[in-house]
């Protein structure tokens, strides 16, 4: 499941990502609980999870099946109930106080009184020395709107630019922070079926190039199929991992691939691994 | 003359004279002009009315004096204006500047604890409907003849608009940034600075332009009961005590330039502060 080291494939880096197949993130026994009109609802319950560094996983389920959660989880955002999460070894705040995510969240969410330029460098301007890790350079974060097709927007204040170029924005500003996790929640599920199909390959290409690690939430089988090399299949009531999927797909992926009946077996799987355990659950 | 920027008429004008009649087509010039000259047309109505008397009711002169004879009596005692209207500017400024701190201080900790905030909403909410022309005299009883009653009967006036207002804005920032801002573990200060007083700026705008003239009734309901010997409340005063009709709508007229002017200067500043919201785009 080597990646494709591209072309930023110097030899330091192939030998890098060849090296990588050791544990980045490791959930133990995670559950969580929620408190919903004085009744207890268990979100996620007993969840192992191990992610590898620079592996591109996605947490594929029907609503209310916890993957939100897990992520948030992960990146330290909620506590979990149970269990351990260790990143690189560390607690999870310890992680989040060394600023090793980057986080995509559904919606945009630029800062609206900000240019183009000023967000995709707000997160880096937010707890500034904290990192553990280089932040990128201007000129890396100019390659990076290049890359999306935003250059020449760098003045340009959020209202002024479509839905499809903000959530550009907002990958470019998780990726600006050269954080080595990125945690992605269904980023791209409020853009139309055209924009979002570009997206994918944008995000691959970003990714490709970044050598970070990959937490991508959906509940589209094909936009999991096409981006991961990992799928962890979810189930609901309780939350839950129901199966693991590796895709086979070579990297790069590309939008040929989508009609390989090697992609269509992938789907075809992912489809009946859902439809079991939602048939289980009702 | 005040001419306020033609989208503030919008609400009222666009009925009478709508230039977008229904074919979509780009207003015609004539219509663009007469829109944006509406809010002048307006005043200039009222006050010609008022020049003829007031027909068919011919208000006596000594009752009602023209609008002409007002405005040549402010021009033959320039500095008896001047002097007073300075007076009751600074008494309202500074009114206005302490409930602005005040209320934002207010705001924020309401913001920060749910009982504290309904803790303090009732108490907003008498300050707010007790007539303050009632408990006017108390303050003054309370501190004495000068300035400081003054003050604080017109920061009372002008404070719970900024602390209500203050407390939806600081609210109202995009739960999605907090969680980004979170997800780099920025401390509060750069949450509540970079992020929250921005959010509420729309909202402390409002708050503002109607504490304008609020401020202004609280300077000059001060100056009536305050004991004081300057002021254009006091020249108010004055003038009904000795029947001098000129000088108390001489007076009436300069506060009501003055609040024309201070509504104007927010107007601009928050055109240019604001300029990323949507409530300033046409």
């Amino acid at each position: 499941m080597d990646r494709a080291a591209g072309d930023v494939g110097d030899a330091v880096t192939a030998l890098d990502q060849r090296a990588a197949t050791d544990t980045l993130i490791s959930l133990r026994g995670v559950g969580k609980q929620f408190r919903r009109r004085g009744r207890r609802v268990v979100a996620l319950h007993d969840v192992d999870l191990e992610i590898r560094r620079g592996e591109f996983v996605s947490l594929l389920g029907p609503s209310g099946c916890g993957k939100s959660t897990l992520l948030r989880i992960i990146g330290g955002l909620h506590d979990s109930d149970g269990g351990t999460v260790t990143v690189d070894g560390d607690d999870v705040h310890r992680a989040r106080s060394a600023k090793q995510y980057g986080l995509v969240p559904q919606a945009p969410a630029l800062v609206p009184w900000k240019t183009l330029a000023g967000n995709v460098r707000f997160l880096t301007s937010l707890h500034r020395g904290g990192e553990a890790h280089p932040v990128m350079s201007d000129a890396q974060i100019s390659g990076l709107l290049e890359t999306v097709g935003l250059t020449g927007f760098e003045h340009a204040y959020p209202h002024e630019l479509s839905g499809g170029m903000q959530q550009r924005a907002s990958l470019v500003r998780a990726f600006a922070l050269g954080a080595p996790i990125l945690l992605m929640d269904e980023p791209f599920a409020a853009l139309d079926e055209i924009t979002r199909a570009d997206m994918r390959y944008l995000l691959l290409e970003l990714w490709r190039s970044s050598n970070s690690t990959v937490v991508f939430v959906t509940h589209a089988v094909t936009e999991a199929a096409i981006l991961s090399d990992r799928v962890v299949v979810m189930a609901a009531g309780p939350g839950r991992i129901a199966t693991e999927r590796r895709i086979g797909l070579p990297r790069p992926r590309t939008p040929e691939m989508e009609d390989t009946d090697e992609f269509h077996e992938t789907v075809r799987v992912l489809r009946a691994d859902l439809r079991e355990h939602h048939e289980k659950q009702t | 003359m005040i001419t306020l920027p033609p989208h503030r008429t919008d609400v009222g004008g666009s009925d009478l004279v709508d230039p977008f009649a229904g074919d979509g087509r780009k207003p015609r010039r004539a219509g663009r002009v007469l829109l944006m000259l509406a809010p002048v047309i307006g005043v200039v109505v009222i006050l010609g009315y008022w020049q003829l008397g007031i027909p068919p009711f011919n208000v006596q002169k000594f009752v009602l004096p023209k609008p002409t004879d007002i405005i040549r009596h402010i021009n033959s005692d320039k500095t008896f204006y001047w002097d007073n209207a300075r007076t009751t500017l600074w008494e309202a400024f500074l009114g206005f500047a302490i409930a602005f701190v005040a209320g934002m201080i207010g705001a924020t900790l309401m913001a920060g604890s749910r009982f504290l905030e309904r803790a303090s909403l009732p108490l907003a909410v008498l300050i707010q409907v007790t007539p303050i022309i009632a408990y006017a005299p108390a303050v003054v009883i309370w501190r004495g003849f000068g300035l400081q009653p003054i003050l604080i009967i017109t920061s009372l006036v002008c404070f719970v608009p900024f602390l209500i207002n203050g407390l939806t804005g600081l609210r109202s920032v995009d739960p999605n940034l907090i969680e980004l801002a979170r997800s780099v573990d920025a401390s509060w200060p750069e949450v509540y600075f970079r992020l929250r007083i921005p959010s509420a700026l729309p909202n402390v705008f409002a708050a503002a332009r109607i504490s304008v003239g609020l401020a202004l009734i609280g300077a000059v309901l001060g100056e009536f009961f305050a004991g004081v010997r300057h002021g254009l409340g006091y020249a108010v005063k004055l003038a009904q005590n000795r029947n001098l009709s000129l000088q108390l709508w001489g007076s009436v007229y300069v506060l009501a330039l003055l609040g024309a002017l201070a509504t104007l200067l927010i107007t601009v500043l928050e055109r240019f502060v604001l300029h990323w919201h949507s409530s300033q785009r046409q």
